[in-house]
């Protein structure tokens, strides 16, 4: 049965392949596989974000259904006030700083892990639940702990003493960024170990044990082959944990309550928020959007040239 | 190089796409609504538990009487979350009838957004708002000289004190009769290590934080001005400035917290007084040993203002049946109704005359009686273009100079006023 | 040699989890105390301070069975639309030629980077007005329908299986469809498990969203009525603190169960003896 069937289509493929490929690529079928995909995002999501963009150029309010509120082009001004409002500047720096930290110490913490959780051989369903808790815990209860770690009559400053830093930790301007970047490195682990684990799986035995037979120690190894044998991998968890730290929201908001001492950990789409939805001010929102989307873009394309590791 | 040009292609399909669906969006039908249709309507409350209990008793008397005219009633939550809650269904035309707990200061964004029904437009709308309210319920006036909203409740917030961290202090509650005094006692209060902190308001940047700290002293200090009046800011003067002043130096000298507490701090015994309204007598109970003053002023009065903290209720356009809406909200507001409300929440209904129409409430609880007098005497949150931004501005400002103490408070006030005045004067 | 360094990484791997576990654990205490302890004595179980009473409450204020039910079905929903559909465009965005496939791409990219505030409000109108979809699961369910992360690890982890195994498939005779199915997917099977519990995890916690478009309580997803029972309970009970966190416990453990049952599939058949055989 396998026979006939296959015969046919190849056949029929190879006959027309020189006309519909140059039309439609060698596999056309691809075209159906990605049609329920593409029909989500245009009926779901192309809406919404056309109208994100189409608000930005113009001075925009919601309004109630038939109500009819002037709502004029304005061409970049929304842009201009947004670039030039030091509050969303801050909230970049902040976005920065947090990706300064949190991108290398998650990439380089979860394969670590992922590459120990690979190799270990006693009680492995143990450390992979435990890895992963942190991720499926709600916000709120993570918060909590940290909070009770990390504020002025916290753990860290009874056990830390005089060293304490004053303004304690997440009162401190400078301090408060990165202690938001370390929390929540710790809390997304679990998904990019996940990731990592997935990707380890796809490396053949085989390499270790012929480098092993060639002499190469633990480390030698884990440099030349894992490292290398990743990098794929390597790069979604960069370009992946880039854009969930670029669209951050609820875990500056609960640990600093809103935007920080002076703003110093506003997130940018905090302030999407507070100037689209409380402050009524959609345009602006979007503006701060569009720019916000158009860095992420740029960092992945860098993030790519840097690490490289795809085909196309 | 393909990758940018595939992704300038993506953008600018978003973009195409933008344009056309905008196109269509206009296109939308009319508002639900006439103004005097009757049949059953759909009606929000908040989660507040005990408003709950008062809201469904309500609903069940009024649908046990009005078999045509059921009301469906829902909970939301307060907070944050409502606030995108009703500016989407505004939008959508989702919107119930009425809802309960519509904070004053996302009036105007609503009546911007012609979510909101003048109350004006049923014959007797405004008179029975005066009627119930009276001279207060001119602050809740809008711009065009309309009610948008009804007011509905006050909380004033006083300061509760802790008795057992005075005593062991040594310091009197009728210390607290000045700023100034408030200050020397809470230094004694540092001293003694009676407590963490003398005040623990929340410092978070939210617009709404300063209503529990620097509103609250202005408006004793100033003797009930609102922060903005006629269109400019009020606050550039002397009253604002040593309400500031107060405050800086009270997280200058550690007598308040820099930190958000998790919870309520006066209840866990870590701070000695808290800026809290009468929903608070429930909530601290028997937690703790407290009592209760007024919001001291810059000279000792015992006519002092404060702050209202009212939520009120508003009749939302989408609405179809909205003379049914008007009718329950006449009655959600009757003298009946009040009284029941005032019982089972312990909140205070804005009726003018509800110190006397409900005397032996307060007789029974005498803990009550502080505020409703003091509920005669509140300021609210003025009814300005861009309330909400006005605020935002302030909070930060505030933070910025009182809380991190960075700058001077003549600074401060002055370009935050000018500020607020341009905001003000914006669509 | 090698057996020194098993136990060094042991121990490592032990602190780490630890460090991981600290805060469930706090999380479980602390919703077993009658009174909040925020003491470091507090982190360990005093005999006198513990309740089940925390749970109890919750048990009372809502209904843990209807909650987890739509919950249920809400998560159910995108797991299945991202496993089908998007399994589907992971692979022929990474195996397969056709023309358009950059121009997919890249409209997958730009969906995951734009964040969730700046669509809501428009997606609200659409889902609720022009589709019709208020209080309906489909209208939960179609916003995150197909998760694109999913779609790019899907894709990703596809990109790494060798074309020449495609290439000797096909010259088998072997159909596309047969191809994804019978070869591609058993290959990738631990990205799929992963991709599935990194999919759970977004619906089952989301809390706007579900909260926008149902309006009806009996509708309400586990995530949204515990929302709303935290911030009902934040106000009045004498543990506050205790109830929350004891909401979140509730919310977590079905997730960690699912994890728990099926980490054991990370485990895969060797890649090196596909491309042999």
């Amino acid at each position: 049965m396998t026979t006939t069937t296959a015969a046919g289509p190849a056949r029929t493929r190879r006959a027309t392949g020189k006309a519909t490929g140059a039309i439609l690529g060698r596999q056309p079928l691809g075209l159906v596989f990605v049609a329920p995909y593409v029909l989500y995002i245009v009926l779901v999501l192309a809406y919404p974000l056309g109208f994100a963009v189409y608000m930005s150029f113009h001075d925009y309010f919601f309004t109630a259904p038939g109500v009819e509120v002037p709502k004029p082009f304005v061409g970049m001004d929304n842009f201009v006030a947004i670039l030039t409002d030091p509050a969303v500047a801050r909230s970049f720096l902040n976005t920065l700083i947090f990706l300064v930290i949190n991108v290398p110490l998650t990439v380089v913490l979860s394969l670590v892990l992922a590459n120990a959780l690979n190799r270990v051989t006693r009680l492995k369903a143990f450390f992979r639940v435990s890895y992963y808790i942190p991720y499926i815990t709600a916000s709120v209860a993570t918060v909590a702990i940290w909070l009770f770690l990390f504020q002025g009559s916290g753990l860290i400053n009874q056990l830390l003493g005089p060293l304490a830093p004053n303004p304690s930790w997440l009162i401190n301007e400078s301090l408060a960024m990165p202690v938001i970047a370390i929390y929540v490195t710790w809390k997304q682990l679990g998904f990019f170990i996940l990731l990592y684990l997935a990707a380890l799986q796809n490396i053949p035995n085989e390499l270790y044990e012929s480098a092993s037979v060639d002499g190469a120690n633990k480390r030698q190894q884990f440099m030349n082959i894992t490292v290398p044998g990743v990098r794929s991998a390597t790069l979604l968890v960069m370009v992946l944990s880039t854009i969930t730290g670029a669209n951050m929201f609820t875990e500056p908001y609960l640990l600093t309550g809103g935007g920080g001492p002076n703003g110093a950990s506003a997130s940018p789409v905090y302030l999407m928020y507070k100037k689209g939805i409380e402050q009524g001010h959609p345009g602006l929102a979007a503006a701060l959007g569009v720019v916000l989307v158009i860095g992420v873009l740029a960092v992945s394309l860098i993030q790519r040239k840097l690490v490289g590791g795809e085909e196309d | 190089m393909k990758r940018n040009s595939l992704k300038i292609a993506a953008i600018s399909g978003a973009l195409i796409f933008a344009a056309s669906m905008a196109a269509c969006s206009s296109n939308s039908p009319p508002a639900g609504g006439n103004a005097g249709t009757t049949g059953p309507i759909e009606i929000w409350y908040s989660n507040n538990k005990a408003e709950v209990t008062w809201g469904k008793a309500m609903v069940a008397e009024w649908n046990a009487a009005h078999a045509d005219q059921q009301i469906t009633a829902q909970e939301i939550p307060a907070g944050k979350s409502s606030e995108e809650v009703i500016n989407a269904a505004i939008t959508a035309g989702t919107t119930p009838c009425l809802i309960f707990n519509t904070a004053p200061v996302a009036v105007p964004q609503f009546q911007k957004a012609g979510g909101l029904v003048a109350l004006d437009t049923f014959k007797d709308g405004a008179a029975y708002i005066q009627a119930r309210t009276g001279a207060l319920a001119d602050q809740y006036k809008s711009s065009d000289g309309k009610f948008y909203q009804l007011p509905w409740k006050s909380n004033p917030v006083v300061l509760f004190y802790n008795k057992d961290i005075f005593k062991k202090a040594g310091v009197d509650p009728s210390q607290l009769a000045t700023q100034a005094d408030l200050l020397t006692a809470a230094r004694k209060i540092k001293q003694s290590g009676a407590a963490q902190f003398a005040m623990w308001p929340s410092p978070g940047s939210e617009f709404y934080q300063s209503w529990f700290d620097f509103y609250p002293f202005y408006a004793a200090a100033s003797n009930g001005t609102p922060l903005v009046k006629d269109g400019k800011s009020t606050f550039n003067s002397d009253a604002g400035k040593q309400t500031a002043e107060f405050w800086k130096t009270m997280y200058a000298e550690g007598l308040a917290s820099k930190e958000v507490y998790q919870g309520d701090s006066f209840a866990d015994g870590k701070a000695a007084i808290a800026v809290s309204g009468p929903w608070a007598i429930d909530y601290y109970g028997d937690k703790v040993n407290w009592g209760t003053v007024p919001v001291p002023g810059l000279t000792a009065s015992d006519k002092s203002y404060t702050f209202s903290d009212a939520k009120n209720i508003g009749l939302f356009s989408a609405c179809k049946n909205q003379q049914t809406a008007w009718d329950v909200l006449k009655f959600a507001t009757s003298p009946d109704q009040d009284g029941k409300f005032l019982k089972t929440t312990g909140q205070m209904p804005m009726r003018s005359t509800a110190v006397t129409d409900y005397a032996d409430f307060f007789t029974s609880k005498p803990a009550y009686k502080a505020f409703s007098d003091q509920a005669t005497r509140t300021v609210e949150v003025p009814n300005v273009n861009n309330a909400v931004e006005v605020w935002q501005t302030f909070r930060d400002a505030y933070s910025k100079t009182v809380v991190s103490g960075q700058g001077t408070v003549a600074d401060m006030l002055k370009t935050t006023a000018d500020k607020i005045d341009q905001l003000v004067a914006a669509k | 040699m090698k057996a020194k360094n098993q136990s060094l990484q042991l121990i490592l791997l032990f602190i780490g989890a630890l460090v991981f576990l600290f805060p469930f654990y706090y999380m479980v205490m602390a919703s077993l105390q009658t009174k909040p302890d925020t003491t470091v004595a507090g982190a360990f179980p005093n005999p006198a301070n513990l309740t089940g009473q925390n749970y109890v409450d919750i048990n009372k204020a809502i209904n843990l069975f209807s909650g987890v039910l739509n919950s249920g079905v809400f998560t159910g929903g995108v797991l299945l639309g991202t496993l089908v559909f998007g399994v589907l465009a992971g692979y022929s965005l990474a195996v397969m030629r056709f023309r358009g496939r950059g121009f997919v791409f890249g409209m997958m990219l730009l969906v995951q980077m734009v964040p969730f505030q700046l669509l809501m409000i428009p997606l609200y109108v659409m889902i609720v007005r022009s589709y019709g979809l208020g209080d309906n699961y489909l209208g939960m369910i179609l916003p995150f329908a197909i998760n694109s992360t999913g779609v790019f690890v899907f894709r990703q982890y596809f990109l790494q299986l060798p074309a020449s195994m495609f290439e000797a498939a096909r010259i088998d005779g072997a159909s596309e469809w047969q191809i994804l199915w019978r070869i591609a997917v058993p290959l990738v099977r631990p990205a799929l498990v992963t991709g599935a519990l990194l999919t759970f995890i977004g619906p089952w916690n989301e809390f706007l969203w579900p909260f926008l478009v149902t309006k009806r309580a009996s509708m309400q997803p586990l995530a949204v009525s515990l929302a709303n029972y935290m911030s009902t309970v934040a106000a009045s009970e004498t543990n506050p603190y205790g109830a929350i966190l004891a909401g979140a416990c509730v919310l977590a453990a079905p997730a960690l169960l699912l994890f728990v049952f099926f980490q054991k599939y990370f485990v895969q058949t060797d890649l090196g003896s596909a491309v042999k055989g």
